[in-house]
């Protein structure tokens, strides 16, 4: 145990039941032969188990010209596989490679560009119709969803964010072999049916998160201004002009490549017996075969040279986002980060809501992301803030820096430090009694740094943060040089003329 | 990393359901044997009994009623007073008092401390008092770590029983709503959301008013405090408490702490009835920052008591509760129109809630998306469901029950609403016989008897000018929704 100023504070907090040598005995853990790693951890309160899926990899894996892919793949793989959701696959596969031969051809005459013959391009689009129609005549629609439906699937759900995807729900305990066969066989033998109006599906929820919701059009741009190169530039959706164009073949090849067992983390959280786990993994995600993990992506930030600026108009309110850039979550900084956000941004007492929200009343909300969009890779530390009614971003932005320059200046006092600590810490307590979260976070940590007790340990991290640690750490990254803003403003208003240094 | 995974990154982060999602399924195909077993092929063991938790209750002599329960998994202590007020209660020039009254009970202050002082106390030790009131209900919350519960014990009956309702919170809360009422036009969903409750429920009863500066201007101080003394007494609550302590102790601490606290106020009436009357038609808000359509279209619910519930519940899932529902099924995975759409019969524990099926699909497939609705709407009135949906329905609600006991907070939380409003203990129980026990004929006689697609509702929010003339296809008559924010009457502050 660390140091000695701070076990005041810890000690009455670190009750038996939560201390990590009394967790780990709820906690066991195995890799199979192939490299998928499960973490199971009891808690028999009720008769019922939560279930988590982390792939290692998210939409920054996307390739150039193809992205949304991993969102793509995200959506296929709730289409079942060659034994569930077909009425008759050997004639269902036929028909769907039916499919792709007439999509090749139309692609072909597509690509001739402005020497394409239009009448081939509508004769092949009508046999693309065709043949669709063909093979969805053998899908039984939605039936791998309606299984774990059917069954008392509790918060079923899956994301695809720039780092990871990820896939869950719950279900009751009697029924935890359903959850080994159909999770095995998604990634094991995958269908990649009705691909072309599932992209229609998914072009209708691009619409919905950014191009329909002024938050997300906003971020869309700010996160294209603040990386020049890193795929953190693009939305987890991706461009639309390349979604629309996605085949099925770039869902096989992303599967591929990072759909590996080494590159899954399975968590198992509730009402289970270990030992009834480890057989059931063997037995059923044992045949999913070993491959090579995929390569680390090498495309690098380059240094931000000055502060960059956007703007995006629109009749909403206004918004503003800050960003500044920021290592990634594996840098021996990243606690002091957490404690940054923590004081900045934390409840009633955060000095952004006291100053902005409660004092000066020019803010709404005034929040902060200490790691944004994702960690693996060098990220940005984000504010966002939404004006009180009357007021601008430009008056908005002023007060920020001042709030931001203050805190640079000073150290911040013992008990605010020893405030940001006992929340976090207690935010971590709370977590530990629901299951599904559990099992995210399990699962996440152990795919991030290796290890799942980093939740725990991550803590100690915490807890040996200096007041001089945040004020270094405050005075290296908040500095103009690695600084993004975008605001959101009527288009006649000129917000970054207004503003600013 | 940060434990958070976070509010600003969930506005970027992309699902495969918008909520979570629902559920049921039918029996399925002939699978192909290659794989180690076929999912029709396993075979459960019977779910093991449910332990269900043993509560405490007991009334002071103030009329206030206790509800006690031991949880010691985790070294938190967390309680609620459930007060009978809410914003039906509501003046109509002062729409927005329920709300004020709610935040700033507890953001205001004690007499001895100020609500700032209160912040800093609390989150020094990482607990929470918090209070709110709602259209049906108000409450005073709190939750922290065992060994600071004495503390925080204290500060939540100060805060219940002296809320000191400071003017300068006063005016923080109305600031703060005032820029909501400036941003309520910003979210297109919200905005369908808002306008149909508001046309369906009426503007003749509270159930259809919403806050306007103009409401706001009238509201003050003492209008707060008249608002708080006249809902908050003892014999008008309910205060559950539950985590890591011993019941007895809990009970003798929260005798000694509330026992002398004797308040009195004449009976709460009930709260005022919905005015039921049918406003069909299609209703055209026109946003133009969006790509999509944002729809609801439904008509009013009905209650939770009502015997055809557990029908309803089957036949609303059939036809818009998760990927094996018909909606999902033709408007999503087969027509790929829409990424979000759902329907639900609303049921409301004292009060008809709102029947409704909503989603949003891209401006140029308004009418068709529309149109596939109504076709299915009719279908589940004309034909029984098959078996087989029947069967994925009920089996769905059914498997899924034990989650509405799989934690000892979900039985407590449910005793303490069966209680406010008034409906027997074994209510759950009573729902899930009858749900075994509905039939295809069920699902067909309260599709005929409770929707009514004469009587529909379409609200539809976005680029109106791109889809208008397309809906006349769908013979309704059409009006116009004026999302223009009325300017205030008085002096406050306008954007």
């Amino acid at each position: 145990m660390k140091t000695h100023r701070l076990v005041v504070f810890l000690l009455p907090l670190l009750l038996a039941a939560q201390s990590l040598p009394e967790f780990e005995k709820k906690v066991t853990e195995f890799t199979l032969a192939n490299g998928l790693h499960f973490i199971v951890a009891e808690r028999h309160e009720a008769p019922v188990v939560s279930f988590h899926t982390y792939v290692n990899a998210g939409s920054v894996d996307d390739p150039s010209g193809a992205t949304g892919i991993a969102h793509m793949f995200e959506h296929m793989a709730f289409k079942g596989t060659q034994n569930i959701g077909s009425k008759n696959w050997p004639e269902e596969e036929k028909a769907i490679d039916e499919v792709e031969a007439v999509y090749d051809r139309l692609d072909g005459e597509r690509d001739r560009g402005a020497k394409a013959d239009r009448g081939k391009i509508a004769a092949l689009e009508a046999e693309l119709k065709t043949a669709e129609e063909k093979a969805n005549s053998f899908v039984e629609p939605n039936l791998y969803p309606r299984i774990i439906e059917q069954n008392g699937g509790e918060n079923m759900n899956a994301q695809t964010s720039w780092d990871s995807t990820e896939y869950y729900y719950s279900l009751p305990s009697n029924r935890i072999e359903l959850w080994f066969l159909l999770e095995s066989q998604r990634f094991i033998q995958p269908v990649f049916r009705e691909f072309y109006k599932e992209r229609d599906v998914v072009m209708e929820e691009y619409r919905m998160r950014v191009e329909s919701d002024p938050q997300g059009k906003l971020m869309q741009t700010f996160l294209a201004t603040a990386f020049s190169a890193f795929p953190y530039r693009v939305m987890g959706a991706g461009w639309p002009s390349d979604v629309m164009h996605l085949r099925r073949a770039d869902a096989w090849r992303f599967f591929h490549e990072y759909y590996v067992p080494g590159n899954i983390t399975l968590g198992i959280v509730g009402d289970v017996n270990p030992a009834d786990a480890r057989r059931l993994a063997e037995k059923y995600f044992g045949p999913m075969q070993a491959r090579p993990l995929p390569p680390l992506l090498h495309t690098e930030e380059p240094p931000q040279e000055g502060p960059k600026q956007a703007e995006v108009g629109s009749p909403s309110q206004p918004l503003l986002f800050v960003g500044y850039k920021r290592p990634d979550e594996y840098s021996k900084e990243d606690p002091v980060f957490d404690v940054i956000g923590g004081i900045l941004s934390s409840g009633r007492t955060g000095l952004l809501y006291k100053d902005l929200v409660r004092d000066r009343q020019i803010a709404l909300q005034a929040e902060a992301d200490d790691t944004f969009p994702g960690g693996r890779y060098p990220n940005l530390f984000l504010f966002s803030v939404a004006p009180a009614a009357g007021h601008t971003t430009a008056e908005n932005e002023k007060a920020f820096y001042e709030v931001l320059e203050k805190f640079k200046s000073q150290r911040v006092n013992a008990a605010t430090l020893a405030r940001v600590k006992a929340k976090t810490r207690a935010d971590l307590i709370r977590r530990l009694d629901s299951n599904s979260g559990l099992a995210g976070l399990l699962t996440a940590y152990h795919a991030i740094y290796g290890d799942w007790r980093k939740l725990f340990t991550s803590l100690d991290d915490v807890d040996r943060i200096t007041a001089e640690d945040v004020q270094r750490v405050a005075q290296e990254c908040f500095v103009p040089q690695k600084r993004t803003v975008a605001y959101l403003v009527a288009p006649q208003q000129a917000a970054i003329h207004e503003v600013s240094r | 990393m940060n434990l958070d995974r976070v509010r600003l990154r969930a506005c970027a982060t992309f699902f495969i359901v918008s909520v979570a999602a629902f559920g049921q399924t039918t029996g399925g195909p002939a699978a192909i044997p290659n794989t180690p077993v076929a999912y029709r092929d396993l075979r459960f063991p019977p779910l093991k009994h449910v332990p269900i938790p043993s509560v405490t209750t007991c009334t002071l002599p103030n009329g206030m009623k206790l509800y006690l329960l031991e949880d010691h998994e985790l070294p938190i202590v967390s309680g609620t007073v459930r007060v009978r007020t809410g914003n039906l209660f509501e003046p109509p020039d002062k729409v927005g008092l329920a709300t004020i009254t709610g935040a700033v009970m507890r953001s205001g202050g004690t007499r001895s401390k100020t609500g700032d002082q209160l912040d800093e106390e609390l989150e020094n030790i990482a607990a929470s008092v918090e209070s709110e009131i709602g259209e049906s209900s108000g409450s005073l919350s709190f939750s922290t770590l065992k060994e600071h519960s004495d503390e925080v014990l204290g500060t939540f009956k100060d805060v219940l029983t002296q809320p000191e309702f400071r003017q300068e919170k006063i005016d923080l809360a109305k600031s703060e709503l005032l820029s909501g009422i400036a941003r309520r036009n910003d979210d297109a969903h919200g905005v369908a959301d808002r306008e149909f409750a508001s046309i369906v429920y009426g503007k003749e009863t509270p159930y259809g008013w919403q806050i306007e500066y103009a409401t706001l201007d009238h509201i003050t101080r003492a209008d707060a405090i008249a608002f708080y003394r006249r809902y908050f007494f003892p014999s008008n609550m309910l205060m559950a408490v539950w985590g890591d302590f011993s019941a007895a102790e809990m009970q003798a601490k929260l005798t000694k702490l509330f026992g002398g606290w004797n308040y009195e106020q004449p009976k709460v009436p009930p709260f005022p009835p919905v005015r039921e009357k049918a406003r069909p038609g299609i209703y055209l808000a026109t946003k133009d920052d969006v790509t999509q359509t944002f729809f609801i279209e439904g008509h009013l619910g009905g209650r939770l008591d009502d015997q055809d519930l557990p029908a309803l519940a089957v036949m609303g899932d059939i036809l818009g509760g998760g990927f094996q529902s018909r909606l999902m099924q033709r408007v999503r995975t087969q027509l790929g129109l829409v990424y979000d759409i759902s329907a639900d019969w609303g049921a409301d524990y004292d009060h008809p809630g709102l029947f409704e099926i909503e989603g949003s699909t891209k401006s140029a497939s308004t009418a068709d998306t529309l149109t596939a609705i109504q076709k299915e709407i009719e279908r589940i009135r004309s034909s029984e469901v098959t078996e087989d949906e029947l069967e994925a329905a009920r089996q769905s609600a059914l498997n899924g029950l034990v989650f509405a006991f799989d934690t000892k907070t979900k039985t407590l939380s449910r005793l303490l609403n069966y209680e406010y409003y008034g409906y027997p203990k074994d209510f759950i129980d009573r729902y899930e016989k009858a749900l075994e026990a509905v039939t295809r004929a069920d699902v067909l006689r309260v599709a005929r008897k409770h929707v009514h697609p004469g009587d529909l509702t379409i609200v539809a929010v976005g680029r109106t000018d791109e889809f208008r003339e397309s809906l006349a296809t769908l013979d309704l008559p059409v009006s116009s929704i004026d999302l223009t924010i009325p300017k205030s009457g008085g002096e406050g502050k306008k954007p």
